[in-house]
């Protein structure tokens, strides 16, 4: 063959392979173009018959020519099968617009993650968390927080009492009650651990409150506790400030009041500007001496500050919610709202 | 307490009236006020006239014919009331009247027509006119001091100086001396630093002294006992300015002597009791404890037992009154009364408290004398209310009161140094200023360097120690003016338990769970829907002494109930696939390891799921996931449980401990809770799936491909797939990475009551690959491990 020839090979040849529509079609003209049988391979084996000075020659020639072909052969099949991958990737094409099998996702409950916040805002400025038992010594609740026998939050008309369960006798200081606020955790963690204290408590309490949009016989409170050999009433505003700017966003401003409590003295109300108002949000105070003495500790040493608040309102007036029963029904409607 | 602007302005002279200023200053003080009202009866057009003449009219009998004097004109008026003659000066209301107080819709008063004669507008009442519920017949303004016949013509809002602005402040409970007008007008004079303008009562006495005579038996029941008498006094209306301020302050007008009680009440904050005189017997006034069994009629006509340790004015035939809470019967002030003893006594504050409560006669005078009222001011209130009472009633007070205070309250002193102030408040104020303060607010103050000896007024009887006078200090420095420093504590972090239970909510959350939160209380009618056996743990409860509904009287012993009630709600709305957890505290009646003298509150961990597709192994699943998170083994014995289905429970364990139960609640108990279709559940303790948290170290991981082979075991149905499981881990020596039940089989050539089991084992070397051969003894351990142990038999090599 000589080398003109073998140029039109290549070109009728380059042009059936390029022709093909499919890998079948390609595999014919491959082994037509390329195979055993074809005018390339033929004249590829009769070479040797060649005079030797052309030999070398076309044997480049011939060589130059399968590999164009192959080439040839190699991006064919890759078109090829890239169109044959789009013909099925076009059949499965879907509707993503389709409704899904839905990832199961709960909610946390809205008091838990607002206690969670509270908690937080106090871990960040070094404060430890505790939790204390529910049904409570009338000790813890009231003796030991300087509040007197005959004060009438002690009545059955406000605190939940139980019946005896077993032989024991409680009465007084050992009565048990369901603990009427998270101050009762005070005086168990002074008497635990010597000052310095810094924590707060989260928790569960009760009351004998029938149950309309704002009272509820079970709510929550975070108790807060500060004692050192240095704290001052500026410590308590400064501080009980920086979380309401924490919780509220930065713009909110907090008034202090006079108020009274039993076991605090002096003892104040915080109030938040919020959404046009003043609310009441907590109370606080620096510890009364009383309640450190009943917890063996030196009122002349060490001063502190306590605070506790109400989860629910804290929960109610973050987010717009106007019936406390909302936290207790469980309606997932609700609850799947508070993410 | 309501507080009429206008009557602090008696004590004071305000700098401001603007009630959204006192509201500030007051709170600032620590005065909460609730709120701010307008006290304006309004009554336009009316003017005060006088009744020129009255006549029958000629075609009615029980109304008369009348002609007013307006000061200008003289109009004929129809009116039906009798208790006026000719000459008496009268609210004429002319026709264009509009009546009625801020709150109500006016009344508009015209001309018409009353049995053939045209009325020109009215002669009004009490009522009519909105000052008070007087409709017996029409206000006699002569006869009420209230205007003359100089006032013809004039407005009647001019003319008796109406309308107030009523603050309503909340006194804290340690502030009895604020509960009177005086009081709080005494703290804003402290606060502007002007002077009180205080009352000094002064009247006329007859020649006689007093018929009584007054023992205390129990002086600490009752330290003080001021007794005046007031002969020749006559029952009626009081003044019209009087009973103007009783109305702003929401006090219905009764009756002169009853007036000047309740008004000198509210003005010093001291409670008055009046007796008529002539009702007890014997000239002898007793104060003692009550005896047991002891009665008394109470002016509301209820016959109260007493107890032994209510107080009791008694005379020789008995209790005539229950001490600070309510009057007795037989010797009620009435309109026949000419006699009148008045009393301002002082009670023992915890004793009025507990008969109050008891009784449930809570009352403005049982609210100051429970708070503490101060004796020195009886001797005061006495007289004020015998001068109120000549003036009101006529009557001619006794030459001088009976006064019997046995052991008399004297100013105590409280030893105040500059470190308690500084200690407490910071460096500012002052010790000199604090000083200063003290001193405004009527504090003794004998200052020597830096300390003081404070001397406390008697009416203080909350302050008897240094920080009582820190916090009169900062309250009246201005809360608002101490510096905000925030505290840092050291130790912001959780305790490994408090993160554990944090992450166990997060992969329930993250599960598809909704956090819920019920009530503490359950009733015996959750148990026993659970269908829990009279011995069941569960039914060892605490029950509430005062519950508020008998559904809520027991302390739960399990979180099923309230969960299962959040479901059933939840179903009600047509809410039908329901996946809810709680993490909270139940009771056992027994003692709390860590402190013997409460009982035992753990906290537990519960869910309830229902839903297309659920059954036991949602909850098992849920097990599972907790055991992940928190690091645990948790392994399952099953068995038939009570509460639950008798082939879908089991008890969850670690180790050798149970934990907890979960399953499928039994349908019978599903039922009860107004349900179908399964309920998956499961409970346990918290406190050991959270006792240490997962390891925080990082265990290596191996380089080399691991070495997997399945094998099938035939086994009796008896055998729990979880038991297969524990024994081939057990015999499957250290390279096990992992083991898996992929698949049971039954049928084909599988024996009947026996199930083909397979797993998949996955085994995986640190330092080699494992080869076929070295697996191969592997395999063989475990088989024969399963047929010694299980009574397996392998199904052929895969």
């Amino acid at each position: 063959m000589d080398l003109e020839r073998l140029a039109g090979v290549v070109g009728d040849a380059r042009a059936r392979i390029e022709a093909t529509s499919d890998l079948a079609e390609l595999a014919a003209a491959e082994s037509e173009t390329l195979g055993r049988r074809s005018e390339i391979a033929v004249a590829r084996r009769g070479i040797g018959r060649l005079a030797p000075d052309r030999r070398r020659e076309v044997g480049r020639a011939i060589n130059e020519a399968v590999g164009t072909l192959t080439a040839a052969v190699e991006d064919r099949r890759s078109a090829l099968q890239a169109e044959a991958e789009n013909a099925l990737l076009e059949q499965d094409r879907v509707d993503l617009t389709l409704p899904y099998g839905r990832p199961a996702r709960g909610t946390h409950h809205l008091l838990t993650r607002t206690m969670e916040d509270v908690c937080d805002v106090f871990r960040a400025i070094g404060y430890e968390v505790a939790e204390g038992p529910e049904l409570e010594l009338a000790w813890y609740n009231f003796d030991a927080l300087n509040t007197p026998p005959t004060h009438p939050s002690r009545f059955e008309s406000d605190t939940m009492y139980v019946k005896a369960f077993d032989d024991r006798e409680r009465s007084g200081p050992d009565e048990l009650l369901l603990r009427t606020q998270t101050s009762p955790m005070q005086a168990r963690f002074m008497e635990k651990n010597p000052p310095p204290v810094y924590v707060v408590v989260p928790g569960r309490v009760f009351r004998t409150d029938t149950w309309d949009a704002t009272h509820s016989p079970v709510f929550h409170q975070i108790e807060g506790l500060a004692v050192d050999s240095d704290i001052t009433f500026g410590d308590l505003k400064g501080t009980l400030a920086h979380f309401a700017r924490e919780f509220f966003g930065v713009s909110a401003r907090t008034r202090f009041v006079p108020h009274f409590f039993p076991f605090t003295e002096p003892s104040a109300e915080m109030l938040v500007w919020f959404n046009g108002e003043w609310l009441e949000m907590l109370g606080c105070g620096m510890v009364d001496p009383n309640v450190f003495e009943a917890v063996g500790y030196d009122p002349d040493e060490v001063t502190g500050f306590a605070f506790g608040m109400g989860v629910e309102r804290l929960a109610m007036v973050r987010h717009g919610i106007t019936d406390i029963r909302h936290f207790y029904d469980s309606d997932l409607r609700v609850l799947g709202q508070f993410r | 307490m309501k507080v009429p602007i206008g009557w602090l302005a008696d004590f004071i002279h305000l700098p401001t009236r603007d009630p959204h200023e006192l509201e500030r200053i007051l709170v600032s003080l620590g005065h909460e006020v609730e709120g701010i009202e307008e006290f304006r009866p309004s009554f336009e057009g009316v003017v005060v006239g006088r009744v020129e003449e009255v006549r029958p009219h000629p075609d009615a009998d029980r109304i008369r014919f009348c002609r007013v004097d307006d000061g200008t004109v003289t109009r004929d008026v129809v009116c039906g009331a009798w208790n006026f003659e000719a000459g008496a000066v009268i609210a004429y209301a002319r026709a264009g009247s509009r009546l009625g107080t801020s709150t109500d819709q006016p009344l508009e008063v015209g001309s018409r027509k009353i049995r053939g004669i045209v009325s020109h507008g009215m002669i009004a009442s009490a009522r009519e006119l909105g000052l008070g519920d007087d409709h017996e017949g029409i206000m006699v303004l002569d006869e009420l001091g209230a205007a003359t016949e100089d006032d013809l013509g004039r407005p009647l809002e001019e003319v008796i100086g109406l309308g107030d602005v009523v603050l309503d402040v909340s006194i804290t409970t340690n502030r009895g001396d604020c509960m009177g007008i005086r009081g709080l007008a005494r703290e804003l004079a402290a606060y502007w630093q002007i002077p009180l303008r205080d009352i000094s009562p002064s009247f006329p006495t007859g020649p006689e002294t007093s018929a009584f005579e007054v023992s205390i038996s129990d002086v600490e029941a009752c330290p003080r006992f001021v007794a005046h008498q007031v002969d020749d006094v006559r029952i009626g209306p009081s003044p019209l300015w009087m009973q103007l301020r009783l109305l702003a302050i929401g006090q219905r007008p009764i009756s002169n002597v009853v007036d000047v009680s309740n008004y000198v009440m509210w003005e010093l904050g001291h409670p008055i009791h009046t007796f008529d005189a002539d009702t007890i017997s014997g000239g002898q006034v007793i104060i003692r404890r009550a005896e047991e069994g002891e009665t008394l009629e109470t002016l509301d006509g209820a016959e109260r037992p007493l107890l032994a340790g209510d107080i009791v004015v008694t005379d020789p035939s008995g209790p005539i009154a229950l001490a600070g809470v309510m009057g007795g019967a037989s010797t009620e002030v009435s309109e026949t009364t000419t006699s009148v003893l008045v009393e301002a006594a002082n009670w023992h504050p915890p004793s009025i408290l507990a008969t109050s409560w008891r009784l449930g006669l809570r009352s403005e005078a049982s609210a100051r004398f429970e708070r503490g009222v101060d004796p020195n001011l009886s001797a005061l209130a006495t007289a004020r209310t015998v001068e109120l009472v000549a003036l009101t009633s006529g009557g001619v007070p006794r030459s001088r009161a009976v006064d019997c205070y046995p052991i008399s309250r004297t100013p105590w002193t409280v030893d105040l140094t500059a470190r308690d102030v500084s200690r407490l408040l910071g460096p500012a104020p002052s010790f000199g200023d604090a000083s200063a303060l003290l001193e405004r607010l009527g504090f003794g103050v004998d200052r020597k360097g830096g300390s003081a000896v404070v001397t406390v007024p008697t009416h203080r009887a909350d302050v008897t120690r240094p920080a009582d006078l820190v916090e009169e200090i900062a309250r009246l420095h201005g809360y608002d003016r101490f510096p905000d420093l925030v505290r840092h504590g050291s130790q912001g972090g959780l305790s490994p338990e408090q993160s554990a239970v944090r992450r166990l909510r997060e992969a329930l959350v993250g599960a598809g769970l909704t956090e819920a939160q019920t009530l503490s209380f359950i009733g015996q009618d959750d148990l026993d829907a659970l269908g829990l056996p009279l011995q069941d743990p569960r039914r060892v409860t605490i029950r509430v002494k005062n519950p508020l509904r008998e559904e809520e009287a027991i302390l739960r012993t399990t979180l099923l109930p309230g969960l299962m009630g959040a479901m059933s709600r939840n179903a009600a709305r047509g809410l039908k696939s329901v996946r809810l957890f709680e993490t909270g505290r139940v009771f056992m009646t027994r003692d709390d390891p860590e402190d013997p003298r409460i009982p035992f509150q753990p906290f537990h961990l519960a869910m309830v799921l229902s839903g297309p597709g659920v059954d036991a192994f949602a909850a098992t699943g849920m097990v599972d996931l907790l055991a992940r998170v928190a690091d645990r083994r948790l392994g399952l014995r099953q068995e038939s449980l009570p509460g639950l289905h008798p082939g879908r429970g089991a008890v969850v364990t670690c180790g050798a401990t149970d934990m907890g139960i979960v399953g499928e609640l039994h349908p019978a108990a599903v039922r009860k809770f107004g349900l179908d279709g399964r309920v998956a559940v499961a409970e346990m303790g918290l406190g050991p799936l959270v006792s240490a948290g997962p390891s925080w170290m990082l265990e290596d991981v191996s380089a080399y491909p691991p070495m997997v082979f399945d094998l099938a075991f035939v086994l009796a149905d008896t055998v729990p797939a979880g038991r297969l499981l524990e024994v081939v881990e057990g015999s499957a020596g250290r390279h096990l990475e992992s083991l898996e039940l992929f698949d049971e089989f039954r049928g084909g050539s599988i024996p009947d009551a026996h199930r083909s089991l397979a797993v998949r084992i996955t085994l995986r070397a640190m330092d080699h690959t494992i080869s076929d051969e070295e697996a191969a003894p592997i395999r063989r351990g475990i088989a024969a491990a399963v047929a010694d142990g299980l009574g397996g038999v392998l199904r052929g090599s895969m």
